[in-house]
C-alpha cells in the first residue's frame, strides 16, 4: 500500500474502506460511492463468528455471499481490493480491517429499519459513527435523487 | 478461500466443541426419557442407554474421520453424497433434516412437560389443561428459538458453557445424592432383552446430539485432534449420566408411577432430597421443602437443557438444508441468506414452521423421540458404508487427518453398520403375525410394522422418490462406489498411457478453438481422448433473488455447452468425454479433475489480461496455472486457430513445450511451423548477436525432441518488442513458453515475448510443462498465500 501517511495533507477519499453485507448491499453502496470517485476502494465483508458456539450461518455459505458481493462492487469500481475478516463483533472487525489497510475513511450506506430490527442487529451504525478513529461517511440512499 | 482465511474462521477449541456437543446431548432425554424407557423395558433399560452409547461410539469414530478428511458444512449427509451418490445422499439428506425436525418437536414437548408443573401451582387456570398447557408452552417456546436464530441474536459461548456446567453439575449432584439414598432395584429385566433392544431405538434422540460437532467441523480449530476428542468424549460422559440417572429413577420410584409420569427426574428427585434433611446441620429443614426445592431445581435443569438442545437442531438442520442446496438436491431458495440478519432465514423458518406443526398435530412424545432416532440410524449406517467406500476409493480430495486406528479399522464401520441395521429392525417391527387379506386372498407376515417403523420407511422413501423426481437431474451424479469396489484395476486404466486432454469450457464463442488445439495434441497420440468439462459455480448462485429460474437457465447452458462440444468432436474425429460439474469455485474443481482424471494437458481458454469477468475461469486461471499437475495450455484467442504456427524460443524453460505445441497445432491443420528468436544487438558484433540467436533456437529445437521447422528466423533490432510484435502479425498462432512457474497467471506474462503475446490480436498459446517437484508446489502455494 503506498498511501502518504501525513493526515493534514491526505484526502479524505484516498482509500475508502466500503464495508457491506450482501450483493446488493454491495452494489447499491459502490454506487452511492461512485459519483465522489475514490481513490483508492478496499470492500470488506465480515462473516460473522459465534466465537465459543457454532455459526448461525455456515461458514462456506457466508464465504459465497462475500465473494458475491466484492464481484459486485467490482462492477462499479474494477479495481477493489478486497478484505474478508472473521469476527463475532462486526464493528471491531471494520475497525482493525480500516487500521490494517490504512483506510483514509469508512463509506457505508445505512439501512434503516425499526427500532426492534435495529435492536437485534445491534445497531451497528450508531457504533461505526461513535466509536470510530477515522472518518466515517454515510452514504446517501438512493444517488439519483437530490 | 485461501487456506489462511481458513484457519481464520475456526474459532472453536476442544471444550467449546465438546460444549456443544455435550449441551446437545444432555436434551431432553435425560429428563423426558426415563419414564418412556421404564415403562418399555423396566430397570434393564439402563442397559438400553448403554447400547445406545456404544452404537453411537461407533459412528462418532466413522464420523471423525470423514469430518476431518472433509470438514464442510452439513455433516453426515455431505459425507454419504459425496461417497455414495445423491441417491443416499437424497435419503440422508432428507433423512437428517426430518430427523431434526422430529428431535426439535421433541425437546420442545419435553419443555413443555417441564415447564408445566413450575407454572400450575401459581397460575390456577393452566392446572385445568394441563395436556393443553404443555402443547402451547412447547409452541410459544419453538417459535422463540426459530425467531433467535432468524434475527441471528447471538448466545455467547459462556452462557453455553455455564448452561452445560450447571446442566452437569445437577446431575451429578442427583446421581450423588441419589446414590447416597440407596436405591433398590425390583426385577430387573421385566420386558425381556428384545424390548431392551428397542428401547435403544427409543432413546437413541439423546445421542444425536454429537453430529452437530461434525456439522461445524469447518470451525474447529486443530481439527485432528480436537474434533475426535471432542466427539468421544460427548458421547462418552452422557453415557454414564444417563446409566447413572435411569439407575436412580427405577431405584427410586416404583416403576408404574415413574412410567405413568412425564416429569421422571423431578419425581425422582422430590423422593430423594427429603431423605438428606436430617443430614443438613444446625437448622432443620421441612422434609416437603427440601421435596420442592429438589423439584424446582430440576424443572429448571430440564429446561436449560431442552431449550439448549432444540437451538442446536434447529442450526443444524439449516446445516443440512445449506449443504443440500449446494449439491442441488434441494432448491436453492431455502439457502438465501437474509439482508440485515446474515441468516439462512428461510431455512431456519421451514424448519421452525415443521417442528410446531409436528407439536401442533400432538404427535406423541415417544413417537417423536423414535422417529428421530430411526432418521438417524439410517443416517449413521451410511456414514459406516461412506467410510469404507473412501477408504477404498481413496480420492485425492479425502485426506483425513484423524483415521480410525488400523486396529479398529475395518471393525468400527462394520459393527457399527450392524448395529444401527439391527437397532433399526429391532424398533420397527413387532414379533407378532400379520395376516393381510384382501378379498379371498390372504398374506400373513410373520412380524408386524410398528408407527415409527412406517412412519420411517414413509421418510426414507420421501427421499428415494425425491431423488427420482427432482435430483437425479440436477445433481451431478458421481458416486465413488464403482472405485470402491475395482480401485486397483481404475488406477492401472489411468496410467495405461492414454493421453488426456482436459478442456474446461464456458463460453461457446471459443469452444471450437479450444477444443481443435486440445484434439490437434491428442492426436499425436495414439491412444488418447478428450474429456470436456463445464463448472457450475455455486457461490453466484446463492445470491439473486429469481434464482430459480436462473439456475435452470444455467444448467440448460451447460447442456447445451456439452451437446456442442460433443458435435464438435465428431466433426473433428476425436474421442471426447464430458462432464458437467457443480462445484464452488471452477479453478479447484478443475484442479480436482486433472488429478481424478490423471490428465496430460489441460487446455484453458483466456480472455486477456483485463477480461476478467466474461471468461470461464476469469480468476479461476491462477489457480490451474499454478497448481496443475500437467502440462498447461494457456489459449488466448485469436482469428484462426492452428495454420502458420509462430514459436517464439527464449530462454525460458518451457519453450521447448511451447515448440512442441507448436508443431502439433501446424499438423493437425497443415499449416507451417517457425521458430523464432530476437535479439537485441547489444555491445558487440551483430554478428555474436544473431550466433546468440541462433544457438538459442537449435537448443529449443533439440530439447523438444521436434522434426526440423519449416523456417527458422532469427533477427537482430533494437526495438525487440515491436520487431516481435510485426512478426507476429504474419501469423496465425503463436506459441510461447511460460517463464517459470509462476503462482500467477499475470506473471507469466513477465518477460518480453511474453507481453508481446498479450498484446498481439493473433491467437496465442501461452505453454507450460507439469508442475513437477512437490516442492515447486508448495512453493506455488506459499507464494499465492503471500501475495
Amino acid at each position: 500500500m503506498s498511501v502518504e501517511h501525513d493526515p493534514g495533507e491526505r484526502s479524505l477519499l484516498a482509500h475508502v474502506l466500503l464495508p457491506v453485507a450482501s450483493e446488493d448491499d454491495a452494489l447499491a453502496t459502490a454506487r452511492a460511492l461512485a459519483p465522489y470517485d475514490p481513490d483508492g476502494v478496499t470492500v470488506m465483508h465480515v462473516v460473522e463468528k459465534g466465537e465459543g458456539v457454532p455459526d448461525k450461518t455456515p461458514v462456506e455459505q457466508s464465504e459465497a455471499t462475500a465473494a458475491a458481493a466484492y464481484d459486485a462492487v467490482r462492477e462499479v469500481f474494477p479495481e477493489a481490493e478486497d478484505h474478508t475478516a472473521y469476527r463475532r463483533d462486526v464493528v471491531e472487525a471494520i475497525f482493525e480491517a480500516a487500521e490494517e489497510i490504512d483506510a483514509s475513511a469508512i463509506a457505508f450506506q445505512t439501512r434503516g429499519g425499526n427500532r426492534l430490527i435495529q435492536f437485534l442487529s445491534g445497531d451497528t451504525t450508531l457504533k461505526l459513527v461513535s466509536q470510530a478513529d477515522r472518518p466515517v461517511i454515510t452514504l446517501p440512499k438512493d444517488p439519483g435523487e437530490t | 478461500m485461501s487456506e489462511a482465511d481458513q484457519e481464520l474462521a475456526r474459532d472453536l477449541g476442544f471444550l467449546e466443541a465438546y460444549t456443544i456437543g455435550l449441551g446437545t446431548m444432555i436434551g431432553a432425554g435425560i429428563f423426558v426419557l426415563p419414564s418412556i424407557a421404564a415403562k418399555a423395558a423396566g430397570p434393564a433399560s439402563m442397559i438400553s442407554f448403554a447400547l445406545g452409547g456404544v452404537v453411537s461410539l461407533l459412528a462418532a469414530l466413522s464420523l471423525s474421520e470423514l469430518a476431518t478428511g472433509m470438514p464442510k458444512a452439513g455433516g453426515s449427509y455431505y459425507y454419504v453424497n459425496r461417497a455414495l451418490g445423491p441417491f443416499f445422499g437424497s435419503i440422508v439428506g432428507w433423512g437428517m433434516w426430518a430427523g431434526l425436525t422430529f428431535a426439535s418437536a421433541f425437546y420442545m414437548l419435553g419443555f413443555g412437560q417441564y415447564l408445566l408443573p413450575l407454572l400450575t401451582p401459581h397460575v390456577d387456570f393452566l392446572a385445568s389443561m394441563s395436556g393443553l398447557g404443555k402443547t402451547v408452552a412447547a409452541l410459544v417456546m419453538a417459535a422463540l428459538l426459530t425467531g433467535v436464530n432468524y434475527y441471528g441474536v447471538k448466545e455467547t459461548g459462556s452462557l453455553q458453557n455455564v448452561i452445560v456446567i450447571t446442566l452437569v453439575g445437577l446431575i451429578l449432584g442427583f446421581l450423588t445424592l441419589g446414590l447416597l439414598s440407596g436405591p433398590s432395584i425390583g426385577e430387573f429385566n421385566p420386558e425381556g432383552w428384545p424390548a431392551v433392544a428397542a428401547t435403544v431405538g427409543t432413546v437413541y434422540v439423546t445421542f444425536i446430539g454429537f453430529e452437530v460437532i461434525a456439522t461445524s467441523a469447518e470451525e474447529i480449530k486443530n481439527p485432528s485432534r480436537n474434533l475426535p476428542l471432542a466427539m468421544i468424549a460427548s458421547v462418552v460422559t452422557p453415557t454414564i449420566l444417563y446409566v447413572g440417572v435411569m439407575f436412580v429413577s427405577t431405584g427410586t420410584i416404583p416403576l408404574d408411577v415413574l412410567a405413568a409420569s412425564e416429569v421422571p427426574v423431578k419425581l425422582a428427585a422430590e423422593e430423594i432430597l427429603p431423605g438428606f434433611a436430617s443430614a443438613i446441620p444446625f437448622v432443620s429443614v421441612p422434609s416437603s421443602l427440601l421435596a420442592a426445592i429438589g423439584g424446582t431445581v430440576m424443572i429448571l435443569g430440564a429446561v436449560l437443557a431442552t431449550v439448549s438442545s432444540a437451538n442446536a437442531s434447529i442450526l443444524s438442520a439449516a446445516r443440512v438444508n445449506f449443504a443440500m442446496g449446494r449439491d442441488e438436491i434441494l432448491i436453492d431458495w431455502l439457502n438465501e441468506v437474509h439482508d440485515r440478519f446474515r441468516t439462512p432465514y428461510r431455512a431456519i423458518s421451514v424448519t421452525g414452521i415443521l417442528t410446531l406443526v409436528l407439536i401442533g398435530i400432538g404427535v406423541g412424545v415417544g413417537t417423536l423421540a423414535e422417529v428421530a432416532s430411526f432418521m438417524y440410524l439410517v443416517t449413521y449406517a451410511l456414514v459406516h458404508v461412506a467410510v469404507v467406500v473412501l477408504r477404498r476409493a481413496n480420492p485425492d480430495s479425502y485426506e483425513p487427518t484423524f483415521r480410525i486406528p488400523s486396529v479398529l479399522y475395518p471393525v468400527v464401520p462394520i459393527l457399527g453398520g450392524l448395529a444401527c441395521v439391527g437397532v433399526l429392525i429391532q424398533m420397527s417391527t413387532r414379533m407378532v403375525p400379520y395376516t393381510l387379506a384382501v378379498g379371498g386372498l390372504s398374506v400373513t407376515s410373520p412380524f408386524q410394522l410398528t408407527v415409527v417403523g412406517g412412519i420411517g420407511i414413509v421418510l426414507v422413501a420421501f427421499g428415494v422418490a425425491w431423488y427420482y423426481l427432482y435430483a437425479r437431474d440436477r445433481a451431478p451424479s458421481e458416486t465413488l462406489v464403482g472405485e470402491a469396489i475395482a480401485p486397483a484395476p481404475a488406477t492401472a486404466a489411468d496410467g495405461d498411457g492414454t493421453y488426456r486432454v482436459v478442456v474446461p469450457l464456458a463460453n461457446p464463442a471459443s469452444e471450437r478453438d479450444l477444443l481443435r488445439l486440445a484434439a490437434a495434441s491428442a492426436r499425436t497420440h495414439e491412444d488418447s481422448e478428450i474429456v470436456a468439462i463445464n463448472v457450475i459455480e455455486v457461490p453466484d448462485q446463492t445470491s439473486l433473488a429469481q434464482d430459480l429460474t436462473f439456475e435452470e437457465e444455467r444448467v440448460e447452458r451447460q447442456q447445451e455447452l456439452l451437446e456442442a462440444a460433443r458435435d464438435i468432436a465428431a466433426d473433428l474425429d476425436v474421442g471426447l468425454r464430458t462432464r458437467a460439474i457443480v462445484g464452488r469455485e471452477a479453478g479447484s474443481v478443475v484442479l480436482d479433475m486433472i488429478a481424478e482424471e490423471d490428465a496430460d494437458q489441460v487446455v484453458v481458454g483466456w480472455a486477456g489480461p483485463r477480461g476478467r469477468r466474461e471468461h470461464v475461469l476469469g480468476s479461476t486461471v491462477d489457480p490451474i496455472v499454478s497448481r496443475a499437475s500437467c502440462d498447461v495450455t494457456l489459449v488466448k484467442r485469436g482469428e484462426r486457430a492452428g495454420g502458420d504456427v509462430l514459436v517464439l524460443a527464449g530462454e525460458g524453460p518451457y519453450a521447448p513445450v511451447a515448440a512442441r505445441r507448436g508443431t502439433e497445432y501446424a499438423a493437425a491443420t497443415d499449416g507451417t511451423v517457425t521458430v523464432c528468436n530476437v535479439q537485441p544487438p547489444g555491445d558487440g558484433e551483430e554478428s555474436t548477436a544473431t550466433e546468440r540467436g541462433e544457438e538459442l533456437v537449435e537448443a529449443v529445437i533439440e530439447q523438444a525432441g521436434i522434426d526440423d521447422p519449416d523456417e527458422t528466423r532469427v533477427v537482430v533490432d533494437e526495438d525487440v518488442k515491436e520487431t516481435l510484435l510485426s512478426i507476429a502479425g504474419e501469423y496465425e498462432t503463436i506459441c510461447v513458453g511460460a517463464t517459470r512457474s509462476s503462482a500467477l497467471a499475470q506473471a507469466m506474462f513477465g518477460s518480453l515475448p511474453e507481453r508481446v503475446a498479450a498484446e498481439t490480436d493473433r491467437t496465442v498459446a501461452v505453454a507450460r510443462g507439469p508442475e513437477e517437484s512437490p516442492l515447486s508446489i508448495g512453493e506455488a502455494i506459499a507464494r499465492r498465500l503471500e501475495s
